[in-house]
């Protein structure tokens, strides 16, 4: 290439001591050999101070860990490793955001033999991600905010009946989840609806979800509709504002003084009913597709049944039957010998007992959760 | 779930030979003892396997309230020797493998012959009269560390790396994947690492160990290796030459020298 104006005319020593970036040659434990002048610069320490001196040892404490945990590991597995981000400790105790590459240097024998790292200042870069993480995490806290918001302003109980809920949140994860349940009177102390609803996706945007499928779904069962046109209208409020699409939802209307109970399940796995002095059973009718799962799904049926005095009614999510490992089926049949056993218990122990049951069993991989409702036996 | 694909459980060597179970510590996977396994194969049934989190593990199987403590880790490790019923196994155990192995043979002595300790620290915060190395302060700042590597784990990646890769073209983009993990469960490992102390169980471990020291190790300084061996009842202690903290990689020679000198006692 032809350089008439010597433009490239630079000495291999000028490229190295003024490179835009900190550079640095190290032994294999990470004592320094050699650095150049953009390095003594970003660290503001003279090379006499920074010769012998390990490069872990200009690190933060955490980050000193973080190097001999990931970093000098990966170096020698994979020879070469990059960006990793570090902060490197100033003699006035300020701290440098830096992104760091090394590659090592073999000897002819195919021996480690040295390390070459180079040092790029972070600090707008680093700012801004703290910025993002900072948002996201304003982002969890609200949405966990909204959710314990709309979960505690159900239940009030009654003469005739004993709630009880547990929520567990996923294990895994941070964004609070999309089940939710409610609990309301139709008519005080005669008729009372209870809910558990499942919505798709997680965060502030589930949050919101359920929130608006939770008052649309109280609003209709207020206005005299019944479990399957309820659910027939909410799916159609779904459709038509685009809210809550394959949301699943069980609603189930009591009648306390009669004993009765009149219920309709959309895409959401049937209630539990145990009567005393019988095995627990499940509510199969009554069952459609999730909300606005199909534009033409029009009618969607309803079940009823007789609840006998100190019947328990147990409406749950997905998350308490459904593991990668078995069938649902299989974690239905589960769930009746469980109800079973419990079903001496109050409603609150029952609600708790069941949601446990599934962290201990490996933990969830999604949320769970249980309302458990009893109608006193009459006295 | 089967503990042999929860955990990546990879099995090599001579099959029929007395077992030898290798555990990464905090940050990589089994990949660390690619340079230490091989010179145990002929006359060992070699397992090595992965954490949750870490690896090859399923990811999937993470529980905060499994894995908030190394006694969630230990019961991996004792699940693995039940599926692959394994008795008076040699389990050697690296940084904090090296507590979880010892929690391990506590609750179980029948499965285990002989434990050696690659680099172990019963605790890694200062106490009254004990010296860890580090401070909550610290500890935070690694914590820190971790959240600032976040970058390779974006979520068009977080599927290659759990290892279900509908994306293959993304393998290839794949760096530092052996030490790769979802920073919350890193976090929620790093806690459980750097804030146990297991002091206490030293005591009781049930079978003969080796202490391995390096020189100049920042997360276990010599003192710490040195109370560990004072508190084994029945324990040796060897300072290698190499320094760091992962001997198993920048000195295999030297650290499978010693194992074998311990094994041959």
């Amino acid at each position: 290439m032809s350089d008439p104006d010597g433009l490239l005319d630079e000495s291999a020593e000028d490229l190295f001591e003024t490179a835009p970036c900190g550079y640095l040659t190290t032994a294999l434990d990470g004592k320094i050999l050699r650095v150049n002048r953009t390095f003594e610069a970003l660290t503001r320490r003279s090379r006499v101070e920074l010769l012998g001196t390990r490069f872990q040892d200009l690190l933060t404490r955490g980050g000193a860990i973080y190097y001999e945990t990931h970093h000098a590991p990966l170096l020698r597995m994979q020879g070469s490793v990059r960006e990793i981000a570090v902060e490197i400790v100033r003699p006035d105790g300020s701290r440098l955001p830096a992104l760091v590459n090394s590659a090592l240097r073999h000897d002819d024998a195919g021996r480690p033999r040295v390390i070459r790292t180079t040092v790029f200042d972070a600090t707008d870069r680093r700012r801004y991600e703290q910025e993002l993480l900072a948002a996201r995490r304003r982002e969890q806290d609200v949405a966990l905010e909204l959710q314990r918001g709309l979960l505690a302003g159900a239940l009030r109980e009654g003469e005739g009946i004993e709630i009880g809920v547990a929520y567990r949140p996923a294990d895994k994860g941070i964004e609070v989840g999309g089940d939710w349940y409610d609990a309301f009177w139709l008519v005080e102390e005669e008729t009372l609806g209870i809910v558990v609803g499942d919505v798709v996706g997680r965060g502030l945007a589930a949050a919101a979800t359920m929130g608006q499928l939770r008052s649309a779904l109280r609003a209709l069962a207020s206005t005299g509709f019944e479990p399957g046109p309820l659910l027939e209208a909410l799916s159609e409020f779904s459709r038509r504002h685009s809210v809550g699409q394959m949301a699943t939802v069980a609603y189930v209307e009591i009648d306390v003084r009669l004993g009765s109970m009149r219920y309709a399940c959309a895409g959401h796995p049937p209630p539990v009913i145990v009567e005393p002095g019988a095995a627990a059973r499940l509510a199969s009718d009554g069952r459609s597709p999730p909300l606005d799962a199909h534009a033409a799904w029009d009618d969607r049926p309803e079940g009823a049944c007789r609840l006998a005095p100190g019947a328990m009614v147990v409406l749950y999510t997905d998350g308490l039957v459904e593991r990668t490992d078995r069938p649902v089926q299989a974690g239905l049949d589960e769930l009746l010998v469980t109800i079973d056993r419990l079903a001496g218990e109050a409603p609150g122990a029952v609600a708790s007992s069941l949601a446990d049951s599934v962290a201990g069993a490996g933990g969830s991989r999604d949320d769970v959760c249980v309302l458990v409702l009893r109608l006193r036996a009459r006295g | 779930m089967s503990a042999l694909e929860r955990n990546n459980v990879t099995l090599h060597g001579a099959l029929d030979g007395p077992p030898m179970m290798f555990a990464h510590g905090f940050g990589c996977d089994q990949t660390m003892w690619r340079f230490v396994w091989p010179a145990f194969g002929d006359d060992h049934r070699v397992v090595l396997f992965d954490h949750v989190g870490y690896g090859g593990s399923d990811a999937s199987a993470f529980s905060e309230s499994r894995y908030s403590s190394l006694e969630g880790y230990a019961s991996d490790v004792l699940a693995i020797c039940d599926e692959l019923d394994l008795h008076d196994v040699v389990f050697v155990g690296h940084s904090v493998s090296a507590m979880i192995g010892v929690l391990a043979a506590n609750a179980r002595p029948e499965r285990f012959a002989r434990l050696v300790l690659v680099g172990p620290s019963p605790r890694y915060l200062d106490d009254e009269g004990y010296v860890g190395g580090f401070s909550e302060e610290d500890i935070t700042g690694l914590l820190d560390s971790l959240e600032s590597n976040y970058l390779g784990w974006s979520s068009a990646m977080a599927p290659v790396i759990v290892g279900n890769p509908d994306r293959p073209e993304l393998g290839e983009e794949l760096t530092n994947s052996f030490c790769r993990a979802d920073p919350a469960i890193a976090a929620v490992f790093a806690r459980a690492t750097f804030l146990a102390d297991n002091r206490r169980d030293l005591a009781q471990v049930p079978v003969p160990s080796l202490v391995l020291q390096c020189s100049e190790d920042v997360i276990a300084p010599r003192p710490v290796g040195e109370y560990v061996h004072d508190r084994l009842p029945d324990s040796r202690l060897v300072v290698l030459s190499a320094t760091g903290h992962c001997p198993n990689l920048s000195a295999p020679a030297e650290t499978v020298a010693a194992i074998k000198e311990f094994l041959a006692e």
